[in-house]
């Protein structure tokens, strides 16, 4: 939900008045251009500017300096009051202006709507809609419409009106609660709807999520009920995307295994079962390994991969010895949902760049081997058996380049040893690329994984022994996370 | 049981798709252009349903459909279409992935998702990868049975902005985007419900059987 702070002008002057009443009104601030900055150091995204004046008198009184304010602040802004005529919107749109907002006019005079909407189109125009108890207002909320409010809304719906900004005049300036059933009404019309409107509490402004796109907030900011930043910074959206926990599978022969620093092989079991297992227990991924295939230049076991495609519904990378774009097609064909490479990419990076283009970069992962040596972090290649030309900063940013959707992070020095992420390692790749990197090498308890999130900047943590023996269960390490406010998909 | 086409473009993870409606017990079709799909129709029966799986890239994507003729058939359909991640948004009018023209059906169009750096210690990777939580919206009979705020599993560097009109569920991801979208015959989920566990094959069920 956009949250869009109003700045109201009279005579040049921020005011505001209370149920759009001229006589009730109070003067904010005599420089609206520092209301304006103010607001957009707060970190607002979005401006809503209306000429009072404009709005009462029918001409855009205060037009120059709502357009000097437009150049002035690097947001985008809306403007509404007194624009009644096509030139007064050509005007405001040729200075840089967002959208304009109809009000009166829009209501009264469906011809001049529907000109403005073929002239500039749906996006930069908004209809303002004053609804009191139920009934259309126009005039500055002064006389009631002819038109009732279903009416008008199948009309305004029938000309391709996209954004109404929907105010209940009785709760306007009243810091009463906003009127969430009437912008719920709107919305089911098929409308976007920017709410105005007695909007005082964060309360209000999560009642109104579903039903608005948008909220303009006045009086509230300006009383200082609600904090602009405060607001913006528990609202406005970042992401809900959950880390990810994934458990991964080395398979030699058909069967998991998993060496200590990739020797002294153990046998944890089939891979099938297991992986069944690991989609029960809450597993957000999972990775099959085929660790001996690049030493031995085997193929991956395709019909490993067929066979768990048909059992597991959670997304499943599969990697080792993949060559080629013909292994690749290979193995998404037989169900795996993204490919890993690693030799095959330090061999002929342009690989990386060809499965990309035509597989999409989210299914071609790059996986890097990386052991400290000397002071340096070298990847290494050929299951982690031959030192590449390369440092690990330099290949994980040249293969973003490439088209790598996501990289896979594995500390040789910390594989198996149970001493924690390499978390420097980590951090350094985590930060240096912008797609996803999953941590990989050294999880020995649950507050690694915790580490690797929060210190390491994972996307993702993946290990292998420490799940197959049972040591950590999937299910326990999730409650873990949420308890150290790591999201994660319980 | 009639049967379901899939959309096969030649992009590769149908059967991800086609393994997933077989533990549904649904019967389907490959098909992979729009004689063979014109064939089946005229050698046993009518299809009931399409689902377009969206892997790869939209210009890639686009242009497979083109040449192998689905276009029309897929502009024309009146029976149930369900497209899966970039299945769905090929639905909107105009991708800036490759800056290709779509197949117009719904209004929109599709963006990629900007590298969003918040502060020091929150940033947004770019494609997006994993479960995120879903909004439902609106009531439909894709979502029967699906509770609000529920976890799908997610790949995509391109999203479709959230639209008013065709919306059924949103998530968010450095800003709102579509999850899931309804125009009348047309449905479509960002996400990929056939690897979303348990819930995903709810959904695609619901699709398969209410839709």
């Amino acid at each position: 939900m956009l949250i869009i702070p109003a700045i109201d002008i009279i005579n040049g002057e921020c005011v505001r008045l209370t149920q759009g009443d001229y006589d009730r009104k109070e003067i904010y601030s005599k420089n609206p251009l520092s209301v304006a900055r103010d607001f957009v150091l707060a970190g607002a995204k979005f401006l809503h500017i209306v000429d009072l004046d404009g709005a009462r008198s029918g001409e855009p009184i205060n037009q120059n300096l709502i357009i000097e304010l437009c150049n002035f602040v690097d947001v985008p802004i809306q403007v509404g009051g007194g624009i009644r005529e096509i030139s007064t919107i050509k005007k405001y749109l040729n200075a840089g202006v967002s959208r304009v907002i109809l009000g009166t006019k829009a209501v009264k005079y469906p011809d001049f709507l529907k000109e403005a909407l073929s002239l500039f189109g749906c996006d930069k125009i908004v209809v303002a809609l004053d609804v009191k108890d139920g009934k259309l207002m126009v005039d500055g909320w002064l006389n009631s419409a002819r038109e009732d409010l279903d009416y008008c809304l199948l009309r305004l719906k029938a000309v391709r009106v996209k954004n109404l900004m929907v105010t209940d005049v009785t709760k306007d300036g009243t810091l009463e609660k906003p009127n969430v059933e009437l912008m719920q009404y709107v919305r089911d019309f098929g409308f976007e709807v920017i709410a105005a409107g007695g909007i005082t509490s964060e309360v209000d402004l999560r009642g109104l999520e579903k039903s608005s796109q948008a909220v303009v907030l006045g009086k509230a900011l300006y009383e200082g009920r609600l904090d602009l930043k405060k607001i913006l910074a528990n609202l406005e959206p970042t992401s809900s995307l959950t880390k990810r926990i994934i458990p991964c599978l080395d398979v030699k022969d058909g069967r998991v295994v998993k060496g200590v620093n990739f020797l002294n092989l153990k046998d944890a079991g089939d891979p099938v079962e297991l992986a069944k297992f690991y989609a029960v227990e809450g597993a957000d991924e999972l990775v099959f390994l085929d660790i001996s295939a690049s030493v031995e230049g085997r193929k991956t076991m395709i019909s490993i991969v067929e066979k768990v495609a048909k059992e597991i519904f959670v997304p499943f990378t599969v990697g080792g010895g993949v060559g080629n774009l013909m292994d690749i097609r290979e193995l998404l064909n037989a169900g795996a949902d993204k490919v890993a490479i690693n030799s095959a990419a330090v061999a002929m990076p342009e690989l990386i760049t060809e499965a990309a283009e035509q597989f999409g970069s989210q299914c071609i992962v790059v996986a890097v081997d990386v052991r400290l040596v000397g002071n340096k972090w070298k990847v290494f290649v050929k299951g982690g058996g031959e030192e590449s030309e390369y440092e690990v900063l330099e290949w994980v940013k040249k293969v973003e380049k490439l088209g790598a959707g996501e990289i896979l992070l594995t500390s040789m020095d910390r594989d198996g040893t149970r001493r924690g992420f390499d978390l420097e390692l980590l951090k350094l790749v985590s930060t240096s690329v912008r797609i996803p990197v999953i941590a990989s090498g050294g999880a020995g308890k649950m507050e690694d994984f915790r580490d690797a999130f929060q210190i390491g900047r994972a996307d993702a943590a993946l290990a292998a022994s420490l799940f197959h023996f049972g040591d950590i269960s999937i299910k326990k390490l999730k409650n873990f996370m949420n308890l150290s406010n790591i999201s994660t998909r319980l | 049981m009639k049967t379901i086409a899939i959309i096969d473009y030649g992009a590769g993870n149908i059967k991800s798709v086609t393994n997933a409606l077989t533990k549904l017990e649904q019967k389907f079709q490959v098909v992979k252009s729009a004689i063979e799909y014109e064939r089946f129709e005229a050698d046993f029966a009518k299809f009931s349903r399409v689902i377009l799986p969206g892997v790869g890239a939209a210009k890639f994507a686009m242009n497979q459909l083109n040449t192998r003729g689905f276009t029309k058939i897929l502009q024309n359909l009146t029976i149930p279409f369900f497209g899966v991640c970039l299945g769905m948004q090929l639905l909107a009018g105009y991708s800036e992935e490759g800056n290709i023209d779509c197949l117009g059906i719904v209004s929109g169009v599709v963006k990629k998702f900007r590298n969003f750096r918040k502060s020091k210690n929150f940033s947004l990777k770019v494609p997006q990868v994993g479960w995120n939580k879903v909004c439902i919206m609106r009531k439909s009979p894709l979502l029967e049975g699906i509770t609000d705020k529920e976890y799908f599993y997610f790949v995509n560097s391109y999203f479709l902005p959230v639209n008013g009109e065709n919306l059924l569920a949103k998530s968010c991801y450095g800003n709102d985007f579509s999850a899931v979208i309804q125009c009348g015959n047309f449905y479509g989920a960002q996400f990929h419900p056939e690897r979303s566990g348990e819930i995903g094959l709810k959904l695609l069920n619901n699709f398969c059987t209410k839709c």
